[in-house]
């Protein structure tokens, strides 16, 4: 074994703890924990695309302990959360500076420790536990403002209730499981499920979708993200956008695809609810006035997307869904990024001493001509949300498209009414994109002029543009994740004995 | 059986108070039922009857008399959760009310509930 993947969750732990300690260099750790992180993963690709590596903590045999199963999926998301981390904490080396710096520094590693956590457990409590450190350090991050912006401990609030009301529920989940099964070890209650009747199944299956799906913000369930990820700042709320909550989403399709083996009836609600997110997310973004809601309600929109290509439960669909969760990710994570710093550079002419973290889409207007990189990297984002050629988010799409096509009859329909909301998506993008660059707006003496914050605008739209032209380069191991999703008696058959 | 009636009539009067009820404080009062609802069950799931602690130290006593430690274990991991998050949430209504001057959700409703 060349290294072992219990660093990739121990390492942004501990420099979680140290950063307090560092005073003025603690911004200098999340960085480093993600370029880490990244290094480790990328490393680590090839060793799990040939066979997935078990690690068993404490020195008993799976089932007995809690082990971590890193296979193609769980190396994904690692890779993608350590990324999006890393690009994030150096655009926040110079846009977080006021008040909490250091408290913001380590709820920042926790939560990029928990969401690694998450993908990588292979035990369902540790699973539990990881999602609350995630969770917990999301609440705490939202109100990261609270003391001079009321509008952060508000949406705070509300996230914190709807969030521990899921979590009670995920618990009771597990709870019931080990009472039917006597076991927390994920393949081996895959190995009892597949033989247990599906009548004792269904309750702990619906709590477990009701619960992770409040953090993947499915349809009825979605009240606090417009809140938490409009007042929070730029970076909190693109690695909101970008990471959180598609953890919610791996969540749901661990439990659902490897636990469950993914029922018809189950498929079916899915991709109903997703539709339904889809249309009621995109249709809310229409008639937004604040920029970062309405980038909000777009989130809303495409975890409607990855939740519908998902509920296909092909392996074409599944494959379409990860693409889209790439695609979704390194498009949201720029647009927020370059809201962001809009925004910032505004409230920096117009009122210093203000805290502002949202402004209505008209503020924006002109800025083109200001701020030349910034818009193009805002309007790449939003092409590549839309769908446009040649960047990543059309060869999701068109991934999508397609695996609704294979699978044919009513789900093509569908696939037509979800790209409607494609549409009206490009509709309120394009508005946006039209103001920066085509009207006239007070934007004198505004500049772009700080490095850390455009390096990272400069990497995700290389990589947006680069992975549009050759989505080839995703196929391989979005193809032995979306396998290793699909194939339970592979994931049960890595259980020794 | 009654633990199992009892956690879940602790869970429902828990999710009643969080949802109909206006003062924040309470609201997260009702978060803890939840929580110590939870709590019950997952320890009713390994209680037996007059058993004892799963440690084996007198070989006389039968494996079959411990109760199961995998839930206490469990329960501990969600007390510390819970108990996190409920510091946490108090702190936020302690600044919700700096902020607002009042603990009335009604009344606190600047962004859409």
């Amino acid at each position: 074994m060349v290294v072992s993947p219990v660093l990739l969750i121990a390492v942004p732990l501990l420099l979680a703890f140290i950063a307090p300690l560092c005073g003025k260099a603690a911004k200098y750790i999340p960085p480093a924990g993600a370029l880490f992180n990244l290094i480790l993963s990328v490393i680590l690709i090839p060793t799990v695309l040939k066979s997935p590596m078990i690690v068993s903590i404490g020195g008993f045999p799976p089932p007995f302990c809690i082990n971590l199963f890193v296979g193609p999926l769980g190396i994904f998301f690692a890779a993608l959360i350590s990324l999006a981390g890393f690009l994030i904490s150096i655009y926040a080396l110079s846009y977080i500076r006021e008040r909490a710096v250091g408290k913001y520094h380590t709820l920042y590693l926790l939560l990029l420790t928990g969401a690694t956590g998450v993908v990588l457990t292979g035990d369902i409590f540790n699973l539990f536990v990881f999602y609350e450190i995630l969770c917990i350090s999301s609440y705490a991050l939202t109100a990261h403002n609270a003391h001079w912006h009321r509008h952060g401990t508000e949406a705070a609030v509300k996230y914190l209730i709807q969030g521990s009301v899921g979590s009670a529920f995920i618990l009771l989940a597990i709870g019931m499981l080990y009472g039917f099964f006597g076991t927390l070890n994920m393949a081996d209650l895959a190995k009892h499920i597949a033989r247990a009747h599906s009548s004792v199944l269904f309750i702990p299956l619906t709590f477990f979708i009701a619960g992770f799906g409040v953090e993947a913000a499915i349809f009825p369930l979605n009240a606090w993200l417009p809140d938490a990820h409009s007042v929070s700042p730029a970076p909190i709320s693109a690695i909101f956008s970008g990471i959180a909550i598609e953890i919610g989403v791996y969540a749901i399709m661990r439990v659902v695809f490897t636990l469950f083996g993914a029922p018809l009836s189950v498929m079916s609600v899915l991709l109903i609810v997703g539709l339904l997110t889809l249309l009621v997310g995109e249709i809310c973004a229409f008639r937004q006035n604040n920029i970062k809601r309405m980038s909000a309600y777009s989130s809303i929109g495409q975890i409607g997307l990855i939740v519908f290509a998902f509920g296909l439960a092909t392996k074409s669909g599944i494959t379409a869904g990860l693409f889209q969760i790439t695609s979704h990710a390194l498009s949201k994570i720029l647009l927020f990024l370059t809201i962001g710093y809009m925004i910032y550079s505004i409230r920096m002419k117009n009122y210093p001493d203000k805290y502002v973290t949202e402004i209505e889409i008209n503020s924006l207007n002109g800025l083109g001509k200001k701020m030349p990189l910034t818009s193009l990297g805002f309007a790449i984002a939003a092409f590549s949300l839309i769908g446009f050629p040649p960047f990543i988010g059309f060869s999701s799409k068109l991934l999508i498209v397609k695996a609704a096509l294979l699978k044919g009859g009513i789900y093509a329909v569908l696939m037509g009414i979800a790209l409607i909301a494609t549409v009206i998506e490009g509709a309120y993008f394009l508005k946006v994109v039209q103001g920066i660059y085509f009207r006239k707006g007070e934007v004198e003496g505004i500049k772009e002029n700080n490095v850390f914050i455009l390096v990272p605008f400069f990497i995700l739209a290389a990589l947006i543009i680069f992975a549009g032209i050759y989505p080839g380069i995703l196929t391989k191991i979005l193809n032995s994740s979306s396998g290793e999703l699909l194939n339970r008696i592979g994931y049960i058959g890595r259980l020794p004995g | 059986m009654i633990f199992y009636i009892g956690s879940f009539a602790l869970v429902l009067t828990g999710l009643y108070i969080a949802a109909a009820k206006k003062n924040l404080i309470k609201i997260i009062m009702g978060l803890s039922l939840v929580d110590t609802g939870v709590n019950l069950f997952l320890i009713s799931i390994g209680y037996i009857k007059g058993g004892t602690a799963p440690i084996f130290s007198n070989a006389a006593i039968p494996g079959k008399t411990m109760v199961d430690p995998v839930p206490q274990a469990m329960v501990l991991t969600a007390i510390v959760i819970g108990l996190a998050v409920t510091a946490l949430a108090l702190s936020l209504v302690i600044k919700a009310y700096y902020h607002y001057g009042t603990l009335n959700v009604r009344k606190i409703k600047e962004l859409k509930w």
